[in-house]
């Protein structure tokens, strides 16, 4: 910023008619003033007053008058009447890059109308063309046309306030398709923000309500812990089930005649029936009626009593 | 003079969108894990609450089973009681057949952890009993 104040700048004419090359010194700024090949302009009087609603209405009244080109374009109110201007940026970088001047080293840019309002007589801007002031419109003309010419001065000129910033990038997107979907990029972001911050907030709900479950149902730290409780109580319950199913087997038992349960055992997960009256390979009934609910048993004969045993 | 390219500025905007888009993919499936999870550590919560409440706890245990001797149908049985820091025993040397099934089909129609059942039949209509019950 300290740079911008200290470096000196010098003004040049920037005409692409002028085969003259342009030197720059190292650190010195350009204020260019663009020659009138570079712009059309006009001088209009309009039933409008505000300078922003008019710039709305330059490209159509330029429409019919221009080559097709992408433009851009600016005015400036003088008494009762508009000077409305359109330039082709893509042509002035164009020939501002074949002149070797970066955008770097410039300073401001001003159309040639604007500085040279006091004009008097013509003045040669290139070998074959000369400019000249008429009903205040500078104008373009052949050398020959004019019967004297001044040589371009430029020391003297005290550059105006009206300056124009070149849209470097406008002929590849148009400026309102532009902000257009810039806008609609920014809102998308913003809808993204805005969900990441209510999921996260959601996410953060459940997480805190699995923290109050924990301490509500008096549960372990760690999920693991909780686990292996559970399964230590489930093995209860199982085993708890199997062994009043195995019972309600024994006791809705058909015993036959002179059968009887003499003891009903179980300690240790291993239940122990002893029943009597049953012989060795001659009760089938009682075996079967075993068989039919899928027991894994063995058993042990004494005599005629028989002890069923069943591992839970 | 120098501008930024908006193509530049677009890349940006499209960068900044996508790592949101992904951060947002991100902070989704951590809701439907944390969602999950949530799911998971309730049914097992719920699980290990009751099925703790039915194997361990030694007060509620203790005064069923004094409340289903105490029942008019067991009242002419005598009953020894133990009750142990883990455990309660309950034996009765000799009690009827409708004492027997009155009371086993109290027992076993409850949630409790029998570690130990003995029933002996002494003759056609008396039996013994031995059971432990733990917590």
């Amino acid at each position: 910023m300290f740079t911008r104040f200290k470096s000196k700048t010098r003004k040049l004419f920037l005409d692409p008619y002028k085969s003259e090359a342009v030197e720059i010194n190292k650190g010195e700024k350009l204020d260019i003033i663009l020659s009138p090949s570079l712009y059309w302009v006009k001088k209009m009087k309009l039933p409008i007053t505000n300078i922003r609603e008019v710039k709305k209405l330059l490209p159509s009244i330029f429409e019919d008058t221009l080559p097709s080109s992408h433009y851009s374009y600016t005015a400036y109110k003088k008494g009762d009447e508009f000077f409305i201007f359109a330039y082709d940026d893509k042509k002035i970088l164009d020939l501002l890059h074949k002149k070797e001047i970066s955008i770097a080293q410039i300073h401001s840019i001003h159309f040639a109308q604007t500085e040279f309002i006091a004009l008097e007589g013509a003045v040669g801007i290139n070998e074959a063309q000369a400019m000249y002031l008429k009903d205040e419109v500078l104008l373009l003309a052949p050398l020959e046309w004019m019967s004297h010419t001044q040589n371009l001065k430029l020391e003297n000129i005290q550059l105006s306030k009206e300056t124009i910033k070149l849209q470097q990038f406008g002929h590849i997107v148009d400026n309102n398709n532009l902000y257009k979907i810039g806008l609609f990029m920014m809102v998308l972001a913003l809808i993204f923000v805005i969900e990441i911050f209510i999921t996260s907030s959601r996410r953060d709900v459940v997480l805190d309500s699995k923290d109050t479950l924990f301490s509500k149902y008096g549960l372990q730290p760690t999920m693991m812990q909780n686990r292996s409780t559970f399964s230590k109580y489930n093995k209860i319950y199982e085993t708890q089930m199997q062994l009043r199913e195995y019972l309600s087997y024994f006791l809705s038992m058909k015993l036959e005649d002179g059968q009887k349960i003499l003891l009903v055992d179980y300690q240790n997960k291993i239940l122990y029936v002893t029943v009597s009256g049953v012989k060795k390979g001659a009760s089938r009934a009682f075996f079967s009626q075993l068989d039919a609910k899928k027991l894994h048993y063995t058993t042990s004969f004494h005599g005629e009593n028989v002890k069923v045993e069943i591992k839970l | 003079m120098n501008q930024i390219n908006p193509l530049h500025i677009g890349a940006l905007l499209l960068v900044l969108i996508l790592f949101l888009f992904f951060k947002l993919s991100g902070i989704k499936e951590e809701l439907v894990e944390a969602k999950q999870e949530y799911k998971v550590s309730k049914k097992l919560a719920v699980n290990v609450s009751s099925l703790k409440s039915v194997y361990e706890n030694k007060t509620k245990t203790q005064e069923a089973i004094e409340r289903i001797l105490r029942q008019s149908s067991l009242k002419s049985v005598n009953f020894n009681l133990k009750k142990e820091k883990k455990s309660i025993k309950i034996s009765s040397k000799s009690m009827d057949a409708q004492a027997l099934n009155s009371f086993m089909g109290k027992i076993l129609n409850g949630s409790y952890n029998i570690s130990l059942l003995k029933i002996k039949k002494l003759n056609q209509t008396t039996a013994s009993l031995e059971m432990e019950i733990i917590w």
